[in-house]
């Protein structure tokens, strides 16, 4: 090594090279990328700007007709006489505006749950990577721990544990919390295991031991050199687990630790909805899954486009 | 490597130890079982006598150090819903969910290394785009909509498959199978697909980007130019190359495929051990729910174990 | 003997020209034990009702009919009630039946152990007077004691004492947790928990065959779109119960059929009586009685009947429905909705702008249990209170509620005994440890109290429903509870199937005819 000022052979990560050209570059040629992330910002409008879209506001229950529960679709209620575009459900809650409210709720708890399980994921599998031993066997002997749970069991233990401690009026505020926490500690074994992977193979790399030779402190080594060189696949799974986040909501509702009934997710609200499917009431599930499956399939494919720009190799 | 295989071991029982622990503290919160347990003219005393009986009036602690010293003896406590040992219960129902993990991760296994090994190859053409898309849908719904719409297509409308159920099986020593009876392979189907589709589309996903990666390296370049077929290439090299991460990753599904049973087995009313786990939430039943997660807890520290020692062995530069 | 019997069941296999066959079943919920004393549960009762038999058993109209006894009488003075068995009788296994296994059956019941011990509360001893009279002694006159018997179910103590079963097994494992001997019309084949329960006819049975069956298979299905699903493609003969939306389609559908009936059950909301603050501080408000006829007031019951329920349930006025014993006729309307009343109540209550509090309630318990509570929500929001739906599954309820987490919950009741002082006695009487065990809400008035011990051992009848009369007045004058409706009975059935629909829910195979 010489004592030159750039420390280290690559002088940028590929990551950031590549986002200043390539992948917008790439983006403008992809039709399916574009569909893809213009389906992911209207949905995302959407449940940001519900309250201004939605007709109806179905979190309220005291603006709620019974009487107007399972309208079909653009029909008139045989009783009130009203109308909804996309029919209403057992509560006669306008399905349209429970979806864009549902989708605000869903939108949350994914991003949070798998922001919170990157986090988490990417600094202990870093950790195990880089500095192994007994820290990096502690590390991985946890994430056995928490493999073994099923995400229903661990949101179960944490619903519980909330409800305990929290006072009777907070309850319904902090089941969503407690589904943040819950999708995202069954979540984070995944980037932890992926980060740690590529760490230990990028640890034997000579950049890094060139880093490590001028006297750069481990945690620079990790954020500045190895952090950048595996954040293409851990971005990757972080789009998949964004879909995942809102499905895993979706399944614990149906085994009953979701979001509040009186505030439905999307997930709540296919859970609902899967109860009407041999009685003709169609619209209950149909849409809130079309939204979902939309908007999964839109980060998903985002995904896929994006695993594909982010590899140079590639192209 | 004897060392470490010991050292694995070693750590494997530490953690099946935590994991007890962590399911006894938990266990306080699922529900209070005596309240299950008698029915609507029980009196107080009775509630209380019941209580001190099952041993629930001690510290949970206690009840842990209880339960480990029974369980090394190869007793799991009897069943407060069934009122039977539960090691003979999980004996009854785990056979059916073995074979129903197995049967979903031999499909998720195939059709996700024949659907990835294609998509890379097809990169661009239409029927790998199809491909891709189709399955990402079969992901994008929650398991338990996927198997009630399966149900309601194949078992109502069209009344090919059966709605519930394992068919007839057929007993094997200890072991019932429903592999030996056409209603038992029948029976089968839409569960597997159920519970196998998340996996193949990820272990699919894998195969397909990592073949992309390795079809790019020098040796690839190389055994082209030294005149190889492309199948030899696809097939010798490539796929060779990316089985080192589609074993970790189908390793680590392999649990969790045990662990989504539950869901499936519930849609399905599948007589395996998560249905058994779910009705054991329902009803509090808390030596079922230790003994369940106990032995997840074997299968997955085995698995994961299993993994390691095979991801030693392939990529010899994680030896040292 | 044997010839005679099977000539009556070849007559009734003749009268009904479609052959017999294998009929299967299904429901929710496993019979968990195939022991008749270890878990007092519809599912377990209704399914041992096939196999075990008591000394009296309901008819297809609920009412008392002789079974193991042909005839019972009151003993002088109140001391108790004498009952003559029935001869020739059989168990399953080729024992003769006896008095000495309905006074073996009396203590296995009666023992700590047995979850049915409630039943011989009253009972003092039980006296063998011969081979095939008994006496059972009562510390009080107790006019309704065969009623309360109808589910006791009659063991064989030979066979008990031969295979280990004599005690009642519920912590540990028992021979008769798996296997059964009864004089029922029906013998245990196999039993496989959670999977498969077959039944097939007792040659030996004493009574006049009157089914077609001759091999019933029962399978639990937990999800209850899987059942309908296995209803409609024809795997299954008959299900129960019926999700209420899907009521309409399989009715609709080819093949099969929904039989539509009420319970005993009757849902309610109770209150938080005794408490001094809500869960979230401020004045509890439900301690006054304008507060809870508000709330009766407020919710639309006609409403949740036509949409929720779909026309299947009928509105409850009182904590027993119409067809129990003791149900009080002129007192048989429930306040009318009428938010403005309710807002009117509250207003003079000192409530003018309303409150905020939590409902608690169960997701998996009742028939669209949480639907009817968000409802309810929102229908009390309209009138100013603000309810945060607290929705848990079962398992965590009855904790919760027995901690005093609550303010305002929902509660199903089924009387036992089929009778209106079965809900006095545990629902409206003082908490302690034996009466009021499911006052949750802590209600007390000293004229119920009086009142119930006087109802148990009235025996002139007109006497007793002028006082349960009294108390049903009460409880609707003082708003105890605030009864909303009497959940349906809904199977699905395959055409060309009879069976009879009993409101206790009890599924009795030998009223299944195939036509």
């Amino acid at each position: 090594m010489t004592d030159t000022p750039t420390p280290v052979t690559r002088p940028r990560s590929r990551l950031s090279l590549a986002w200043d050209s390539d992948v917008a570059h790439s983006f403008r040629r992809s039709p399916v990328a574009m569909v893809s992330a213009a389906v992911t910002v209207l949905l995302i409008l959407s449940a940001v700007f519900a309250p201004l879209i939605a007709p109806h506001d179905p979190f309220n229950p005291a603006t709620l007709n019974l009487m107007n529960g399972f309208t079909p679709p653009n029909a008139p209620n045989m009783f009130t006489g009203e109308s909804f575009l996309m029919g209403t459900d057992d509560q006669g809650r306008d399905v349209f505006s429970t979806i864009l409210y549902g989708l605000r709720i869903s939108l949350f708890v994914g991003f949070a749950a798998v922001g919170f399980a990157m986090v988490l994921g990417i600094t202990l599998g870093l950790i195990a990577g880089y500095v192994g031993g007994l820290v990096e066997t502690i590390i991985m002997r946890v994430a056995d721990v928490q493999l073994t749970f099923p995400a229903i069991l661990v949101a179960m233990l944490i619903f519980g544990i909330a409800k305990g401690i929290t006072p009777p009026e907070y309850r319904n505020d902090v089941a969503i919390w407690v589904l943040i926490i819950a999708i995202g500690l069954s979540d984070w074994v995944q980037f932890a295991r992926v980060v740690r992977g590529a760490t230990l193979v990028e640890k034997s790399k000579e950049y890094v031991a060139a880093a490590r030779l001028i006297g750069r402190s481990p945690a620079a080594i990790m954020l500045r050199h190895i952090l950048p060189n595996v954040l293409s696949p851990v971005l990757v799974i972080a789009t998949i687990s964004l879909a995942l986040a809102i499905i895993a909501e979706a399944t614990l509702s149906f085994l009953g630790v979701g979001a509040p009934p009186t505030e439905p997710s999307l997930g709540t609200l296919i859970r609902i909805g899967q109860g009407y499917l041999f009685s003709g009431e169609w619209w209950i599930l149909f849409f809130p899954a079309c939204t979902l499956l939309a908007l999964a399939l839109a980060v998903n494919l985002l995904g896929d486009w994006l695993r594909d720009a982010l590899n140079p190799r590639l192209r | 490597m004897l060392s470490y295989i010991f050292r694995r071991i070693l750590q494997s029982v530490l953690v099946l130890l935590v994991v007890g622990l962590v399911a006894f503290a938990m266990f306080r919160f699922v529900g209070d079982p005596v309240e299950t347990m008698l029915g609507q003219e029980r009196t107080v005393e009775d509630i209380e006598r019941l209580r001190e009986n099952l041993g629930l009036n001690d510290p949970f602690f206690v009840q842990y150090w209880n339960f480990l010293v029974r369980a090394v003896q190869g007793d799991l406590g009897i069943s407060y819903r069934q009122g039977r040992p539960v090691a003979e219960i999980i004996a009854e129902r785990l056979p059916a969910t073995l074979e129903l993990a197995a049967v979903s991760g031999l499909f998720a296994l195939v059709f996700g290394i024949v659907f990835g090994v294609f998509t890379a190859i097809r990169r661009d053409g239409w029927a790998a785009n199809a491909i891709m898309t189709l399955s990402l849908i079969g992901v994008s719904l929650p398991t338990f909509l996927i198997g009630i719409l399966l149900i309601y297509v194949f078992a109502v409308e069209l009344s090919w498959l059966p709605s519930f159920g394992r068919g007839e099986v057929v007993q094997l020593g200890g072991w019932s199978t429903g592999f030996l009876t056409q209603s038992g392979l029948i029976a089968l189907i839409l569960p597997s697909i159920t519970l196998g589709l998340y996996q193949m589309t990820l272990i699919m996903r894998l195969v397909r980007s990592e073949m992309l990666e390795v079809l790019r390296q020098d040796y690839i370049r190389f055994a082209r130019a030294r005149g190889l077929s492309q199948k030899a290439i696809n097939f010798r090299h490539a796929l060779k190359n990316t089985l080192v991460p589609v074993i970790t990753v189908t390793g680590l599904q392999l649990g969790s495929i045990i662990a989504f049973a539950i869901i499936t087995e519930t849609v399905f009313q599948w007589p395996g051990v998560g249905l058994l786990f779910i009705n054991a939430i329902q009803f509090v039943d808390i030596p079922v729910m230790a003994a369940y997660l106990m032995l997840i807890s074997v299968m997955f520290v085995g698995i994961n174990l299993i993994v390691d020692l095979l991801y030693v062995a392939i990529d010899p530069r994680l030896r040292s | 003997m044997t010839r005679l019997f099977a000539a009556a069941t070849l007559a009734a296999g003749l009268a009904f020209p479609a052959a017999a066959e294998t009929f299967r079943w299904s429901s929710t919920t496993d019979p968990s034990t195939m022991d008749p004393h270890a878990v007092s549960s519809t599912p377990v009762l209704g399914f041992l009702t096939n196999v075990y038999e008591g000394l009296v058993r309901r008819g297809r109209d609920m009412t008392i009919e002789p079974a193991l006894a042909t005839r019972w009488e009151p003993l002088p003075d109140g001391a108790g009630w004498r009952f003559y068995l029935r001869e020739g009788v059989t168990f399953h296994d080729g024992a003769a039946f006896t008095a000495e296994d309905v006074r073996f059956s009396y203590e296995r019941a009666a023992s700590e152990a047995s979850d049915v011990r409630s039943w011989f509360a009253p009972v003092s001893d039980l006296v063998v007077v011969d081979d095939y009279t008994v006496d059972i002694l009562t510390s009080t006159p107790q006019p309704i004691f065969p009623d309360s018997i109808a589910n006791w179910m009659m063991m064989d103590s030979g066979w008990a004492e031969a295979n280990g079963a004599v005690a009642v097994a519920r912590d540990a494992e028992n021979f008769a947790t798996l296997n059964a001997n009864g004089t029922g019309a029906f013998r245990l084949v196999s039993r496989q928990p959670d999977l498969e329960t077959v039944l097939e006819p007792f040659a030996g049975w004493w009574g006049e065959v009157e089914h077609t069956v001759t091999r019933a298979v029962f399978t639990p299905i937990q999800n209850p779109a899987t059942a309908v699903a296995a209803l409609l493609s024809g795997e299954i003969d008959m299900i129960n119960p019926v999700p209420v939306q899907d009521a309409e389609r399989i009715d609709a559908a080819d093949g099969t059929t929904v039989l539509r009936g009420i319970e005993t059950r009757v849902i309610m909301l109770g209150f938080a009586h005794d408490h001094a603050e809500l869960q979230g501080g401020g004045d509890n408000p439900f301690s006054d009685v304008r507060v809870r006829r508000a709330v009766a007031h407020a919710v639309n019951v006609p409403a949740i009947l036509q949409t929720i329920m779909r026309g299947s349930a009928e509105p409850a006025s009182q904590l027993v429905p119409p067809s129990a014993r003791g149900f009080s006729p002129a007192l048989d309307s429930r306040p009318a909705y009428d938010p403005e009343a309710a807002r009117a109540l509250l207003a003079e209550a000192g409530y003018p702008d309303g409150f905020a509090f939590s409902l608690s309630c169960t997701n998996d318990r009742y028939i669209n249990d949480e639907q009817v509570c968000q409802a309810v929500t929102g229908m009390l929001a309209q009138v100013g209170m603000t309810a945060t739906l607290e929705a848990m599954p079962v398992s965590n309820y009855w904790p919760e509620l027995r901690a005093d987490n609550f303010d305002m919950y929902l509660l199903g009741w089924s009387p036992g005994t089929f009778d209106a002082e079965h809900p006095l006695r545990f629902l409206v009487h003082t908490a302690g440890d034996r009466l009021g065990t499911w006052n949750f809400g802590g209600y007390t008035n000293p004229r119920i109290d009086e009142l119930l011990p006087m109802i148990q051992s009235e025996i002139d009848d007109t006497a007793r429903q002028a006082m349960l009369d009294e108390a049903a007045a009460t409880v609707q004058d003082d708003m105890v509870y605030v009864p909303l409706y009497v959940e349906p009975l809904l199977w699905g059935l395959r055409d060309g199937i009879e069976v009879t629909q009993r409101p206790d829910n009890f599924f009795v195979l030998r009223w299944v005819n195939h036509r």
